[in-house]
């Protein structure tokens, strides 16, 4: 470690202003700050800080995200070998599942960091650790049958217009990653919705494959009926409760198992980086929402409305909602700052996934689309709140 | 007795705590006054170099106020007059006599204290040069002798780290400190002390007076914080404030009749060898309070007044007129190799992100940043910590768009200036210096 920050400083005159690579200063100092913290000393009072720095902080999210990593990974090997007629033994099927992810993971970073450089030196500010995040959630929310160029595309767009455009992190007002993932999704919809994209099919010659259906849980709940016939549809499809909660389904490459999410939710709750207000929010969002339709559709016996027959709990556990209400719901950035804010519009997210999955089953991704959308509006519950509170306050002017 | 609850603030656990022994130092050679630290001031030198002082001698005076003046903290001769850049007195030192010469004042029984006119009374605090030691809430100048307060703050509690104990600038003194008490109810009908539960000496001491009981976490002693709790209606924001060791002084000046010079200083932080109360007097230059009590091999940071609210001072400079505290801890600067990666067992955070939360032993701190500055990413911490409910992080953002009306709005005049906010920041925001800042301007343009 000494030896490399005797790298660091005999480099360091090369990016400092009327150095060769002056431009590419944003490179150099991410990379140092990467390996070592830098020496600042406080100026003037508080005279000591907090530890705790972005770098810190995102690297928690990233800790956080990598329960549904290593099992996004492994599911998307298992599934694609299951279709495929392959062996499904831990290491081949690991092996496959990186096969698969690695490359997206790496696209997203690699193009990611490419926009953010080209910004930081046109900006002359330093690369924000945001990105860390931002580049490992894209990938988790894609179909693993993702082509790698829409990767980048999808990543170009998420940074460039969900956050440079607006400045870079923390003045950006929607979700980066959740922003690239919408642009996918309303310009390849083939590549983002259907049967066949939630798996990789690798080769053709077994007979694995004809019994290989791809239907989504959500596709296949979108159907007209009684919920005993849903819940009869789904364990026929393979999809009880139980294994929709573990997450050994094919899907998105991070988002189905709710038991990993559940994991990075306590850890992002215990550190306090993330709001239980607006995951808690969410999950009361949802269910408030479910269950009057659930119990007009008992007691009137069918319902002519797919899904609303549903039983309430399937969808906390179905389609990336999980996911979206704990890693992407909690961005700071894109939230509310207010508590009570926070409480709306977690509950407010769980609730329009709800409406979306009823009433538009064509977007069956209903979690993405409310997610972005209350992120529009979560300045004016903060703007709200605010406002209430200052009325409370004894002026001091 | 009222209980006030405050659910913000915080508790930091430092190393380095001073011990509640008290110590009584020798004389110094030279003490010096630091018309500098004084808030808002503008000095007008009555004395230039190589005059000779006596204790209580007037050393200048506010040109905003010529009734204002400050006194000379010791007897002898003036040897420097320090400016700084724009002619700013940084230092007026005097060397001390063996035989220290006084200045003498009317004395005041409290017969007399409770007859007398509070104009008189006023007169004589001034002309005692004891005036500056009331401040004015909220922008903290010192308080117009003219004017008649809403009430007296007097906190009787010492939560930031790390400043004297009640306990110990009152053990023995309780009846000077009644006395102080006197002369304050005689300036404003209403006088609010506060002290914490855990105090128990000041509680059976001074039951009677106490009238507020808060909690023990930094900053709920701070009057700005007492007053924003307690506050019904807006004229009761110029509040003044006195701390509860000057009420001594002022007591002190009507008993005998001099310009009373005595303080309880404590010295702390890892750096320092036998942290304690110090008995010395006011402008004691700080070598002479580290005197034998420092290893030279770690660069060290001397901050004076307090960690959260203190100023850097020189090794071979003074102890200011209100400052009460000398903290030494390293400078720090160095850089971390792959800090954000480490498990982080003695880091001290507020967040869990660090194994230090099963830690519960005091840190040793340094004055490292601990990263570079961001943008604020709307992570809410500093609004989890201030005590009188600013949303730093917006009314940060209102200043930094020169919407200073809404900053208004949002409670900036409540700011204490206690630095929680900037303690917390993860993305290393000066907040509080932001803050701190544009009421000074808004208080400039009032005038
Ligand atoms: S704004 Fe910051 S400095 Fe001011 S009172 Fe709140 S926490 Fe303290
Ligand atoms: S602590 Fe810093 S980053 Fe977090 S909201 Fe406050 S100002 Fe913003």
């Amino acid at each position: 470690m000494k030896f490399l920050k005797k790298i660091f400083d005999s480099k360091r005159k090369h990016f400092a202003q009327g150095g060769r690579f002056e431009k590419l200063h944003p490179i150099f100092e991410a990379t140092e700050t990467f390996f070592f913290i830098p020496g600042i000393v406080t100026k003037n009072d508080a005279h000591v800080r907090d530890s705790l720095d972005l770098k810190r902080l995102m690297s928690m999210v990233i800790i956080a995200l990598i329960p549904p990593l290593f099992f996004g990974i492994y599911n998307t090997g298992f599934q694609s070998n299951i279709a495929s007629g392959l062996p499904v033994t831990f290491i081949a099927v690991s092996l496959k599942g990186l096969r698969i992810v690695l490359p997206v993971i790496i696209v997203s970073y690699v193009v990611g960091f490419l926009w953010e450089i080209l910004f930081a030196s046109i900006r002359k500010h330093s690369i924000s650790e945001g990105f860390l995040v931002t580049g490992l959630l894209f990938p988790l929310t894609l179909p693993p049958t993702i082509p790698l160029w829409q990767v980048a595309l999808g990543i170009s767009f998420g940074v460039v217009i969900g956050k440079e455009l607006f400045g870079g992190t923390g003045r950006n007002f929607l979700n980066p990653a959740l922003t690239g993932r919408a642009f996918l999704f309303f310009a390849y919809p083939i590549k983002m919705t259907g049967e066949t994209v939630w798996t990789v099919v690798s080769n053709v010659n077994s007979s694995g494959v004809d019994t290989f259906s791809g239907a989504t849980p959500l596709a296949v709940s979108a159907v007209q009926g009684t919920a005993s016939f849903i819940e009869s549809l789904l364990a026929k499809a393979g999809f009880t409760f139980p294994k929709l909660f573990f997450g050994l389904y094919p899907g998105s490459i991070g988002g189905t198992s709710t038991l990993m999410c559940l994991i990075g939710a306590c850890l992002l709750i215990f550190t306090g980086i993330a709001s239980y207000r607006i995951m808690i929010g969410g999950v009361l969002g949802v269910l408030v929402a479910a269950y009057p339709g659930y119990i007009m559709s008992l007691v009137s016996g069918n319902s002519t409305v797919p899904m609303l027959a549903l039983y309430p709990l399937y969808h906390l556990v179905m389609g990336g909602f999980a996911f979206g209400i704990t890693y992407m719901a909690t961005d700071p950035v894109s939230a509310p700052g207010m508590n009570a804010a926070k409480w709306i519009y977690g509950f407010a997210i769980g609730f329009l996934t709800v409406l979306i999955r009823i009433f538009n089953p064509a977007f069956p991704e209903g979690v993405m689309l409310a997610i972005l959308f209350m992120n529009l509006f979560s300045p004016l519950l903060d703007y709200f709140e605010i406002h209430f509170r200052l009325k409370k306050r004894v002026p001091n002017v | 007795m009222i209980s006030i609850r405050t659910k913000k603030g915080y508790k930091l656990n430092i190393a380095g705590e001073p011990s509640h022994e008290l110590e009584q130092l020798g004389k110094p050679t030279s003490v010096a006054l630091l018309p500098e630290r004084i808030p808002f001031v503008k000095p007008r030198l009555k004395v230039k170099v190589a005059d000779q002082v006596k204790v209580g001698s007037p050393v200048f005076e506010d040109k905003r106020n010529p009734d204002l003046v400050f006194l000379s903290p010791g007897g002898g001769r003036i040897t420097k007059i320090d400016f700084g850049p724009r002619r700013v007195i940084k230092e007026i030192v005097v060397e001390l006599d063996q035989d220290e010469g006084y200045e003498t004042f009317p004395i005041f029984n409290e017969a007399q204290v409770e007859n007398i006119e509070r104009q008189m009374l006023v007169k004589a605090i001034m002309t005692g040069g004891l005036w500056p030691l009331f401040r004015e809430l909220p922008f903290r100048d010192i308080a117009a002798p003219d004017s008649i307060p809403p009430s007296i703050i007097v906190s009787l509690d010492a939560n930031e780290p790390f400043q004297p104990m009640p306990e110990v600038y009152l053990k023995g003194k309780i009846e000077l400190f009644e006395f102080g008490i006197k002369i304050l109810q005689k300036l404003s009908e209403k006088l609010f002390i506060s002290t914490s539960q855990n105090r128990s000496f000041i509680l059976d001491q001074l039951n009677s007076y106490v009238t507020h009981i808060c909690e023990r976490v930094y900053p709920a002693d701070d009057p700005g914080v007492l007053l924003y709790h307690i506050k019904k209606s807006f004229d009761e924001n110029r509040a003044w404030y006195i701390s509860g060791q000057d009420v001594l002084l002022l007591a002190m000046l009507f008993k005998t009749g001099k310009y009373p010079v005595e303080r309880t200083v404590v010295i702390g932080g890892t750096l320092v060898r036998g942290k304690k109360h110090l008995l010395t007097r006011i402008g004691a230059p700080l070598s002479h309070l580290t005197k034998g009590r420092t290893d030279k091999t770690e660069k060290a940071r001397y901050i004076v007044g307090g960690i959260f609210k203190g100023y850097k001072g020189g090794k071979d400079s003074y102890m200011g007129f209100y400052e009460k505290s000398l903290v030494l801890i390293p400078e720090g600067g160095e850089k971390e190799f792959l800090g954000f990666a480490r498990p982080g067992f003695n880091k001290p955070s507020r967040s869990r992100a660090f194994l230090s939360f099963l830690n519960t032993s005091a840190f040793p701190m340094h004055c490292n940043c601990h990263g570079e500055e961001r943008a604020c990413i709307n992570c809410g911490f500093c609004a989890q910590v201030c005590p009188v409910d600013i949303l730093p992080q917006f009314t940060y953002k209102c200043i930094l768009v020169d919407e200073i009306e809404e900053a208004i709005d949002h409670g900036l005049l409540d700011c204490v200036e206690c630095g929680l906010c900037t303690y917390v920041c993860p993305s290393k925001l000066e907040l509080c210096n932001v803050m701190k800042n544009t009421k000074k301007a808004c208080y400039l343009e009032q005038l």
